[in-house]
């Protein structure tokens, strides 16, 4: 992206107090997104979102491993960003880090709930195979593969497209299994679980400009912004995480202010990315 | 022992807690296990001038947390980083083999130095030192719970000791949700067991907030609640920090 000039600036400041963006839209109106599920045949599920300017695929891979001894009833799940360089020549080798940190950080924050494990997105405790011994690790990739802002929303979407497509192989536990060591599993190749995702929640950023905040910034908004929030709501409208984002301080009031207004954005956003993700499952079925 | 199959461990670690002290956290009137109310801070002391090579530095001790955070700079930023206006400030964390229970768990905590970078950078006026680097370093000794709100107000302590200027000191506590009650200031125990916390760093004299961080499932009621509680903590946190700098100030000179 370019630089902007002053004019460019005031232009887009001006705009959004006018509740009229750059590209027509309302303050706190989304682009238009569009998701396809299956996209990563090697994967246990995938899918790629594409929000205006913006997209990203993310994969579910599903491997066994041991629980952890501080929670033997509940399998493992991370969740990691790569930012690549087709995305900005500045994400070469080490450049993209930062974000890519920040933005896997903020994911692992928003899905996986406390540490007692309420709260969390995916239930943990259905990844588990024998207690204590054998549970499903979950490597949740996110690859953003051109950005035009409003990365974390779109990767958001994403898991939660990925998730509903991922197929979970059923595990038989061999009978008479030794004490102390491994029991034997047979992974079967046909059988499938699905994942229940009602309970994932989706991420909705509010970006502040001068004193109005909008919803799904592109780049250049983005560069306007004096600070942004980053509200990860349920289907059942309850608060899964919150991030405030950069440098400047935010009153109290206007944090709370923006909480109200990115749970009544995230209905309508939950409501049309579950209708565009089973719109995509059935697509896929079909070919 | 000729039966034995599986090798015994070469080295001693704590066994987990078992998982009925759980159901303690769900009693109607459980007391916390150091005593202190609901929304009781632990005591906290804070000294400045702990380092003396560095240009400011401070220690705290917040109950079993124990913090130490040195300030270097301004200093000439790296030959690499292309020119900048303003200054620029440079966080890090770490945390000693020895301060957890078991060794070398610090390395879980590895987001903490963008976090603390992330609550500092809207307190400090990087326009006051252009072309050079603020370096925070901090080292936390023993973790009691409640790490990172402890390093954030330790390091505003000693960013003043430095004498870089800011728009205002920054404090920070967090509050933990188990079960129906929200605890300030939680200690490790309470920490493991938690559903939720939430984070706030704030500039308590500008009523601003740097940093909000929520984690675990919340209603927007609670939120308010959790906020509220926290604000007025970091109000009286902002208090002590600001008299333990007078105190300094004003100590005679040996």
């Amino acid at each position: 992206m370019v630089g902007l000039s002053v004019g460019e600036k005031h232009f887009i400041q001006g705009g959004i107090a006018q509740d009229l963006r750059t590209d027509g839209r309302r303050r706190l109106t989304y682009r238009p997104f569009n998701v396809e599920t299956g996209v990563i045949p090697q994967a246990n599920g995938s899918a790629r979102v594409r929000l205006g300017g913006t997209d990203v695929i993310a994969s579910v891979k599903a491997e066994l491993g041991k629980p952890s001894p501080s929670q033997p009833d509940k399998g493992k799940v991370n969740i990691y960003v790569d930012c690549s360089p087709t995305a900005a020549p500045m994400f070469e080798g080490r450049g993209g880090e930062e974000l890519s940190t920040e933005l896997s950080g903020a994911l692992q924050h928003c899905l996986l709930g406390g540490k007692s494990g309420a709260g969390a997105g995916i239930d943990l405790s259905s990844l588990v195979v024998v207690e204590g011994k054998v549970c499903w690790d979950l490597y949740i990739d996110g690859l953003v593969v051109s950005s035009d802002g409003n990365l974390l929303d779109a990767l958001g979407a994403a898991i939660k497209a990925a998730l509903t497509n991922t197929g979970i192989p059923k595990v038989e536990v061999a009978v008479g299994a030794s004490g102390d060591g491994l029991p034997e599993v047979d992974i079967s190749d046909d059988e499938y679980l699905q994942f229940d995702t009602s309970g994932v929640p989706v991420i909705v950023t509010l970006t502040k400009v001068g004193r109005h905040y909008i919803v799904d910034a592109t780049l250049e908004e983005e560069s306007q912004m004096s600070s942004a929030v980053s509200v990860s709501v349920s289907g059942q409208g309850r608060i899964c995480g919150l991030i405030k984002r950069g440098g400047a301080g935010l009153d109290p009031s206007v944090i709370l202010d923006m909480i109200s207004v990115a749970k009544h954005v995230s209905e309508q956003l939950m409501n049309k990315l579950d209708s565009e993700i089973s719109a995509a499952e059935a697509c896929e079925e079909e070919s | 022992m000729a039966g034995k199959s599986a090798a015994t461990p070469s080295t001693y670690s704590p066994s987990p807690a078992p998982k009925t002290k759980r159901t303690i956290f769900q009693d109607v009137d459980w007391v916390r296990p150091d005593g202190r109310g609901f929304h009781q801070c632990r005591p906290a002391f804070l000294k400045t001038g702990a380092v003396n090579a560095a240009s400011g530095s401070a220690y705290a001790e917040f109950g079993n947390t124990k913090v130490i955070v040195s300030v270097f700079g301004p200093r000439e930023s790296k030959k690499a980083m292309a020119y900048s206006g303003t200054g620029r400030l440079n966080c890090n964390v770490s945390y000693t083999t020895f301060a957890t229970p078991n060794r070398g768990q610090g390395s879980d905590h590895k987001g903490y130095s963008s976090m603390l970078h992330k609550a500092l950078e809207g307190a400090i006026i990087v326009e006051s030192f252009p072309k050079t680097t603020v370096d925070v370093f901090a080292l936390v000794l023993e973790s009691g719970g409640s790490d990172l709100p402890v390093v954030i107000s330790c390091a505003s302590l000693a960013l003043a000791d430095a004498g870089i200027m800011m728009y205002d000191l920054v404090a920070s506590v967090s509050v933990s949700c188990l079960g129906k009650n929200l605890v300030i200031d939680p200690i490790l125990e309470e920490e493991s067991y938690q559903d939720g916390s939430l984070l706030i760093t704030c500039m308590p004299s500008r009523n601003e907030v740097t940093q909000l961080t929520v984690n675990g499932e919340w209603s927007t009621p609670r939120v308010h609640e959790a906020m509220q509680i926290c604000l007025e903590a970091c109000s009286k946190l902002a208090k002590i920090i600001r008299s333990c700098l007078k105190e300094t100030a004003s100590a005679p000179k040996d």
